[in-house]
């Protein structure tokens, strides 16, 4: 994971073996993860993934039942939250109430028994990292949910910690605001060289501001990489699925670099199978083509159109499989469409737990409330 | 902020008039407690002699001091206990066992005080007789676990809730950024409970403050709180001076509330003054904690472990308002026994003075054996029912040499023939009250009076069985000891023929509806038309030839565990009372009659009680009449058990066919909100039903 920016090898955290189970319940199932100094790492998954509770055994809120947390070298299971080197950014921002903003940023530099003048100095930098400039004095319960935030980034980030942990801290903003935070939260990140571990069920902002995504479901890790290659090359259905739109068929790889599906056998990318093993392929909406009727590979019946903007999305019957495409050519209802796919977009995934759960869009609205769904709180 | 909307004119009335209903008796009560006179109803003029009487009669005053302590350790131990329990329950992992935990902890609240009162006197007698003791565990420790432990539940209940609104996440970001669990508690959780903090120490205090019932059974008898005090002093009438102590209360607590709300009030608004506190609160945080502390430790040294006292102890249980206490610069005849009994004997003896408000009081207390006491106060039957149960203890008349000032004919009556249990301390008669401005002289020739039409609605009867049957007896002639079932029918018909026409039966209601002149005509004891007489002078007295003789008696309870100095004391105590100038204190204040011959031939009470009243020394010692005769013929005995069972089946009866239609309509109310709270039921679960059939409607719909 050398080519991201910003980061490099030394290994800050590691995660090895870790299991969590709450009354009876499996949380975590044998995670192993590498966190390095300076990357902006990202848990992301559907609520009761385990991202959370991953979270809060790194910071100490929880201890695992099995396997170990070593930081910088060191094994600090047992060590309680208040003597490890990392700080968390709440979901709902947890400033105190009782003290105006100056109070709350200068909390954890009060308890070191800081001298005032470095508090001061110290307070006053980090307000003009969070660019909160002048409202030293206000009430932190008068402040909109973004200033809330960006108090509560600074309170954490004042104690100068190894790791800063932000357990969904963009979930109560709205849209717009999310976006220039996602910019701000990543700038803070780059001038502070402070290791993020950042946890959101929205893969839109885990693509954009992450080094490295961390895709979890039902408490095991399902991929660990780059953005690029989280969407380009998912290694599962779930993980195909979760990002971004997937069009996810059982296909046969009938012999290296060539594989069969809907009937078809198509060249592709992708070597090291045994031959005629069953799999799933992964064809991004916006990665098919449009084609004459004579050229196509495939046909079918459109039977639904959306607008979204700049683009069409078309859900097609090929075979009694509901495919989706996105292009911005304008196609009606009822018509035989001719789609062609180019072998580099056709990704060959192992079978896994997941297959066959996802990626037809015949249930289409269905399968849009339960990706909208709103993570709920992990906590116990 | 958006603009409130005006509140319409009505509903502005209506809020005023409800605050006017609320705080309309406790200004009337503040009003009064300035009032020249010890007039209830006429407001003479102000005055500040109520007040100034509080400070110098000490009575009211320790009371008062003794409920604000109580109040102010069993609100802090409280707090501090109820706060711990509230974190705990609101921290338990099981959510079952959660609510099992906090509807425990309620349950108390539910509960009638009076159980809660029994079952901890119940507790500290058991740990009594555990721990071998001889003495009676009930005292200032006793009262202070039974007021920690009723507070307790409220203090729960209003911190609870701001836990549960507090973010959980609090305590870890403060856990996050450095905090031990412990600071993170101090410095985060607690600021953010502490308006439940406080509004649960606060109605702990006032809760201490105003318990009677509980207080009751916890107290013992060295002691007693306002409340006590205050009830055993109702015995006669709500004195001014209790005004007095009452709105001292109420304004206490008015400003306890307003200081509890202004600081629990919005921050939003910060003024430069509560800014500079916010700066300095570190140090006032300090200082109000020491303070606390040392008030705290303070008093709980004061009264845990000085009382390891050196000075004997004599509890006296008495009437209240029955003795001489120091107001109107009388003479305090306790402490003037205290001051007599160094200079005589050259010892120290503290007397504990506490009072009860009726002879079944009394036996209740002597009877479930929750205080030991030295001396009380019986009247006559109620001593021959002690005497009878084995809870007198015999005089020792060797010490009590001024027995011989008692006349003889008050020596050697039916309660103790031979003299071996009692000395009587006052005595009295029930004669007829009359407004002498309404009534026709012509028609007070007897009890006929209270039968007589002409004062429809303005005759009052006593509201106690053996008093308004012993009216009716005397009326008719008839031994008001009889155990004829038949002559108690005939008493009975004499008052359900005089029912109708009666205002209503009363105790102590006679002094306002009497002095008021909202009544005319109303039997009561000759010493109480006196205490009439002085807040209206058209007010007259008959004493019928017939009528009731009563007495009340000094006696000394048996106690095994009282060591002989005790018994010693107690008996100069009964001598002390006997002699001239206390008898006459005393005599002067309850203004009813002394059977002590250095009272009544006092010169200088003569010339008191004709002050009073012209007539005073006639009405209370009537020269025609020999008291042990008339006494013998009409004085109550106790009853046996089938006749006062019979009396008191009489009783009801009369009660209730007067209030036959009142009985009627609450029946109905009765019925009518049963039906209400039906209806409402079956209209609720209609609706739920009605709702979840939509919804699965709806959602099979979808489907």
């Amino acid at each position: 994971m050398g080519e991201s920016v910003g980061m490099n090898n030394e290994k800050l955290i590691e995660l090895r073996n870790i299991s969590k189970s709450f009354d009876g319940e499996q949380i975590l199932k044998s995670i192993n993860l590498d966190i390095h100094k300076k990357e902006f790492i990202t848990l992301l998954g559907p609520s009761g993934c385990g991202k959370t509770t991953t979270l809060r055994i790194i910071a100490g809120f929880v201890t695992p039942d099995e396997g170990e947390v070593i930081f910088e070298g060191k094994k600090i299971n047992d060590l309680p939250p208040h003597k490890r080197n990392v700080n968390t950014v709440f979901q709902r921002y947890a400033l105190f109430p009782h003290l105006n903003v100056y109070e709350n940023i200068a909390f954890g530099l009060r308890l070191a028994k800081t001298p005032d003048e470095e508090i001061r100095t110290r307070v006053s930098e980090m307000l003009s990292l969070v660019n909160l400039r002048g409202f030293e004095k206000r009430d932190v319960t008068s402040l909109s949910g973004g200033q809330q935030q960006r108090v509560a980034i600074a309170r954490a980030l004042i104690n100068r910690p190894e790791v800063l942990l932000l357990d969904e801290p963009l979930g109560a903003l709205d849209l717009k605001l999310r976006k220039d935070m996602q910019v701000e939260l990543k700038r803070m990140q780059r001038e502070t060289g402070i290791t993020f571990i950042y946890v959101t069920h929205d893969q839109e902002e885990a693509l954009s501001m992450s080094d490295t995504v961390v895709v979890m479901a039902n408490g095991s890790i399902q991929q660990i990489g780059t953005p690029e290659k989280i969407y380009n090359e998912p290694e599962n259905a779930f993980v195909a699925d979760f990002i971004g739109e997937s069009n996810i068929v059982n296909g046969t790889m009938i012999k290296d670099y060539t594989v069969s599906f809907a009937k078809q056998v198509f060249t592709c990318e992708d070597a090291g199978f045994e031959p005629n093993e069953p799999v799933d392929v992964v064809v991004r909406p916006e990665d098919i083509d449009i084609v004459p009727l004579d050229k196509a590979m495939l046909t079918g019946q459109v039977t639904a159109v959306t607008f979204k903007g700049d683009y069409y999305e078309v859900i097609v019957d090929i075979d009694h499989f509901k495919w989706m495409i996105e292009t911005t050519d304008r196609v009606e209802v009822g018509q035989t469409l001719g789609i062609s796919i180019d072998p580099y977009e056709i990704q060959v995934m192992k079978k896994s737990e997941f297959s066959g759960m996802f990626g037809d869009y015949s249930t289409f609205s269905d399968e849009i409330e339960h990706l909208s769904d709103v993570e709920t709180e992990e906590t116990k | 902020m958006t603009k409130k909307a005006r509140a319409p004119l009505l509903s502005k009335v209506y809020t005023f008039f409800i605050y006017f209903l609320l705080y309309l008796p406790i200004a009337v009560m503040i009003l009064f407690s300035f009032n020249d006179s010890k007039s209830m109803t006429n407001f003479t003029g102000f005055s500040l002699r109520w007040y100034k009487e509080l400070f110098v009669n000490g009575k009211a005053f320790e009371a008062l001091k003794y409920s604000l302590i109580i109040a102010l350790l069993s609100a802090i131990v409280a707090t501090l206990i109820g706060t711990m329990a509230a974190y705990g329950i609101h921290y338990m992992r099981k959510k079952a066992l959660r609510r099992a935990v906090t509807s425990v902890t309620n349950i108390p609240m539910m509960n009638p005080d009076i159980v809660t009162g029994i079952s901890m006197l119940l507790l500290f007698a058991f740990i009594q007789l555990i721990l071998g003791l001889q003495h009676s565990l009930l005292g200032f420790g006793t009262l202070l676990i039974a007021h920690i432990t009723f507070n307790l539940p409220y203090v729960i209940l209003s911190v609870l809730p701001k836990l549960r609104q507090m973010d959980p996440s609090l305590s870890e970001a403060a856990l996050d950024l450095g905090c031990t669990p412990v600071k993170a508690f101090l410095k985060v959780e607690l600021p953010a409970i502490l308006p439940g903090v406080l509004s649960g120490a606060v109605m702990a205090f006032t809760l201490s403050l105003d318990d009677f019932v509980i207080s009751n059974f916890t107290i013992g008898n060295s002691f007693q709180t306002l409340p006590i005090l205050i009830y055993s002093m109702t015995k006669r009438e709500v004195t001014p001076d209790m005004n007095a102590i009452c709105s001292i209360v109420f304004v206490v607590i008015f400003i306890l509330l307003l200081l509890s709300n202004l600081s629990g009030g919005e921050n939003r608004d910060r003024s430069a003054f509560s800014e500079k506190l916010r700066r300095h609160k570190k140090g006032i945080a300090i200082a109000v904690a020491g303070v606390l502390t040392a008030v705290t430790a303070g008093i709980v040294v004061l009264f845990l472990l000085v009382p390891p006292r050196t000075e004997k102890v004599l509890n006296v249980y008495n009437w209240g308002e029955y003795i001489s206490d120091g107001s109107d610069d009388s003479l305090d005849t306790v402490k003037a026994f205290e001051e007599w009994y160094y200079e005589e004997y050259g010892e120290r003896v503290k007397v504990n003075y506490t009072t009860y408000a009726s002879n079944e009081d009394l036996y209740n207390k002597m009877s479930s054996g929750a205080a030991e006491y030295d001396v009380i106060f019986p009247s006559d039957y109620m001593l021959a029912k002690l005497r009878d149960e084995g809870y007198l203890a015999p005089l020792d008349y060797s010490e009590i040499p001024n027995y011989e000032n008692i006349y003889d004919e008050f020596k050697g009556l039916f309660y103790d023939p031979d003299e071996r249990y009692s000395v009587p301390y006052t005595y009295g008669v029930i004669g007829l009250i009359y407004n002498g401005a309404k009534v026709d002289e012509a028609d007070v020739t007897g009890w006929e009076l209270v039968q007589n039409e002409a004062y429809r609605d303005k005759i009052l009867q006593i509201d106690n069985p053996r008093d308004a049957f012993g009216i009716a007896m005397y009326a008719l002639g008839i031994d008001v000891n009889t155990t004829d079932p038949a002559e108690w029918d005939r008493a009975l018909q004499f008052l359900s023929d005089q029912k109708p026409i009666v205002q209503s039966y009363v105790m102590d209601e006679v002094y306002n509806k009497m002095e008021s002149g909202e009544a005319y005509v109303a039997p009561y004891y000759a010493g109480d038309f006196l205490f009439m007489y002085e807040n209206n002078e058209d007010l007259a007295f008959y004493q019928p030839e017939a009528t009731n003789f009563f007495i009340d008696a000094m006696c000394i309870p048996a106690n095994p565990t009282r060591d002989d100095e005790t018994y010693l004391i107690a008996n100069r105590f009964i001598n002390y009372m006997l002699s001239e100038e206390p008898a006459v204190a005393n005599a002067e204040m309850i203004c009813y009659a002394s059977p002590n011959r250095t009272v009544v031939e006092n010169e200088e009470y003569q010339e008191y009680m004709a002050d009073i009243h012209e007539d005073a020394m006639e009405i209370l010692y009537p020269e025609d009449v020999d008291f042990r005769e008339e006494y013998g013929k009409y004085c109550f005995r106790g009853l046996d058990k089938d006749t006062d069972k019979y009396m008191n089946g009489l009783w009801d009866k009369l009660k209730n066919t007067t209030t036959e239609e009142k009985t009627d309509i609450t029946n109905y109310i009765a019925l009518g909100l049963l039906v209400l709270i039906v209806a409402a039921l079956v209209f609720f679960a209609i609706r739920k039903k009605r709702r979840e059939r939509y919804y699965t409607e709806k959602a099979v719909a979808k489907v």
